[in-house]
């Protein structure tokens, strides 16, 4: 279907700047995420791509071609909106319909390709009824229907699932998955929400403060988080952030003193660094486990079954959290020792880039790209 | 029990009010449609009121002359306020203002608006005879309200002056209650600024709409100082719609038993119109309503 291109995009409400300089390069039927917490500037990008908004700065191009000063309907995209937008006054069929009404297409095409969306979404014996009669799960689909009968280029979806209730955000994830496979199309796909760009992308935008802080596939953004903003937004619970100093450079490691008392040699690349150098030692709840390491108050557990996620503060009153396994012996009000693997911590510098893990996961499948190809 | 006493105690009040400000003055009104009542005599005469205003041509003329002027009227208040309404809804510039001058019609008092109308309509000191006399459209001064015809359309004229304002608060009252991501959505589709108009706009607001239309239809039907004001009903009854008609018969001529026939007639006719609405207005709302 089609590439698509950001280059050096800026955009400026008055005189606040709210994307800076987005240069993405987004591949043939991928399926990208552009997540980060409100105000990040995703929808305002997602809206300069669907040429609702013009940028400052910057070119789209979609395709190979320069789409910036075109408008909606010539750039060959579809949008599906958080309200889904729906006409109340149509029925669900002339919902569908409507871009290809638009378009004034023989009706009998027309009828052909609306049943086959209604058919792809399960909507076929809701086509006579309004979007008042309709759930919110269904509403969607109608939404996405209307989005698939035009046949674009680059599907834009503005975070389509946030106003749905969890039970069915988790259905519609898959859904929309299917679809993304089914259809073989070009996504680009704006959420606050790091569960649905962790399940359902092939590579996520993480945007902040209307900068790209990283682009990457999930395991890569989860295993090799580029910044601490980055490591903090990926991954639940919260990564836990320990300050410490770094003590010496012994080779293949760095040898790291923890404010609140102990030392770890974590195996990272050094770069720049040197002794002295003010850091923050990143430890995902999961990676910790029980262990002759470090003691925390636990303050709070939550029981999830699988897993024990246990709350509460080190030693020097830091604010902890260590998701343990479900059957673990623990209660409120206890003190519990807990270990982590130096391999398995991240390391971030004063200004909140990270010193690259030597030991990690394998993170990057080019298997799944190629798939899709196929 | 003495529950029961107290909540009728608490709703008699109302009960009062609306018996003395509604409920008595529409069956006194019944009442004197079967008498002959002047100003200190009356008696029963039956039918004989109905019978007289059927057999009138005259009244007949003035019925189909009042759904003219309603109905002309009206549909001129709709498509102003229409118009009216989708350049105030428009992004532009000072908007605010302009939404602000929409009002003045509305909110002068009608009299001092309408003598505002008489100088204009004035033949010899008038701004539109003048302006029609200097641009060669007219050869002399022109009396707007001298002449049957002129006279009905020049109060028609200042009946939409004093109208179009509310239809047009409220169309876009409706048109800002629209969602703005219908308009991207369509934007996004390729729907041209009319086609968004057409096809989201209108049927959006219709059902206000639908129901504006009955609320003017229903004032201007009962319009009564504006005629007044300008002509009085006049010239030789070319501006005498049934309320017009109704005042100079109980009013100026004191028969209050005609005038209370043709008073109870109006409430027919208007209770007719309105039923024969309201039944286009449920079919309106299958179509355009949600459901």
């Amino acid at each position: 279907m089609a590439t698509l291109d950001l280059e050096n995009i800026s955009k400026s409400f008055g005189p606040a700047q709210v994307l800076h300089n987005i240069e993405l390069a987004i591949e043939d039927k991928e399926f990208v995420v552009f997540v980060g917490p409100s105000g990040c500037g995703k929808s305002t990008l997602l809206r300069i791509i669907a040429g609702l908004e013009e940028a400052t700065e910057g070119r789209v191009i979609i395709d190979g071609d320069d789409v910036s000063g075109e408008p909606p309907v010539e750039r060959g995209i579809s949008m599906v909106f958080q309200s889904y937008a729906l006409y109340p006054h149509l029925t669900v069929y002339e919902n569908i319909a409507f871009p290809l009404r638009v378009q004034r297409m023989p009706k009998s095409e027309l009828d052909a390709r609306v049943r086959e969306a209604a058919e792809i979404l399960q909507l076929s014996d809701r086509l006579p009824h309004k979007p008042g009669q309709l759930s919110g799960g269904q509403r969607q689909r109608v939404a996405i229907g209307r989005s698939i009968v035009r046949n674009p280029k680059v599907f834009l979806f503005d975070e389509p699932l946030s106003n749905l209730d969890a039970a069915l955000r988790g259905g519609m994830r898959v859904e929309l998955s299917r679809l993304h496979r089914e259809l073989d199309a070009t996504m680009v796909y704006v959420t606050h929400d790091q569960v649905e760009a962790m399940t359902m992308a092939d590579r996520i935008v993480v945007l902040n403060d209307g900068r790209v802080e990283q682009f990457g596939s999930p395991m890569e953004l989860y295993h090799h988080p580029a910044t601490k903003f980055v490591a903090g937004f990926i991954g639940q619970p919260n990564m836990n952030f320990v300050p410490g100093e770094i003590a010496s450079i012994d080779g293949d490691t760095v040898r790291i003193k923890l404010d609140g008392g102990g030392e770890m040699n974590v195996p990272v690349e050094q770069g720049d660094t040197a002794a002295g150098e003010r850091v923050e030692v990143g430890m995902r709840p999961e990676d910790i486990t029980t262990g002759e390491g470090f003691e925390m108050n636990i303050e709070v557990l939550e029981r999830l079954g699988g897993t024990a996620i246990t709350y509460g503060k080190l030693n020097d009153g830091q604010s902890f959290c260590a998701a343990l396994e479900g059957s673990v012996a623990a209660r409120e009000g206890q003190i519990i020792k807990l270990a982590i693997a130096p391999e398995d911590c991240h390391v971030f510098r004063r200004d909140g880039r990270v010193m690259r893990r030597k030991s990690a996961p394998p993170v990057f499948d080019p298997e799944k790209l190629s798939q899709k190809g196929s | 029990m003495s529950q029961t006493w107290f909540a009728w105690a608490l709703i008699l009040p109302a009960i009062l009010f609306i018996a003395i400000i509604v409920a008595w003055p529409l069956v006194e009104t019944v009442r004197l449609s079967f008498t002959n009542a002047k100003i200190n005599s009356e008696s029963y005469v039956g039918f004989e009121n109905y019978a007289k205003l059927m057999e009138s041509r005259k009244f007949q003329q003035t019925i189909i002359r009042t759904f003219y002027w309603m109905i002309l009227s009206v549909s001129i208040k709709l498509l102003l306020g229409l118009i009216g309404a989708a350049l105030l809804n428009a992004t532009v510039p000072g908007k605010a203002l302009f939404r602000v001058l929409v009002m003045p019609p509305w909110v002068i008092p009608i009299a001092i608006g309408m003598i505002g109308w008489l100088w204009l309509y004035n033949g010899h000191f008038g701004i539109l005879s003048g302006a029609a006399q200097f641009i060669g459209i007219l050869d002399g001064p022109f009396e707007f309200l001298a002449y049957k015809s002129s006279a009905f359309y020049s109060a028609i004229v200042a009946d939409v002056w004093v109208g179009t304002p509310m239809v047009t608060l409220f169309l876009l009252a409706a048109m800002q209650g629209v969602s703005k991501d219908l308009y991207e959505a369509a934007w996004v589709d390729g729907a041209s600024r009319w086609y968004r108009f057409r096809r989201i706009t209108i049927p959006q607001i219709m059902p206000v709409m639908v129901s504006m239309a009955l609320l003017s239809a229903i004032w201007t039907f009962n319009s009564f100082e504006i005629i007044w004001i300008l002509t009085e009903g006049g010239p030789r009854g070319a501006t005498t719609t049934l309320i017009v008609d109704t005042y100079k018969v109980a009013i100026g001529n004191f028969k209050f038993g005609q005038g209370a026939a043709r008073a109870v007639v109006i409430v027919i006719l208007l209770a007719a119109f309105s039923g024969v609405y309201l039944f286009f207005l449920e079919k309106v709302n299958r179509r355009y309503g949600t459901k």
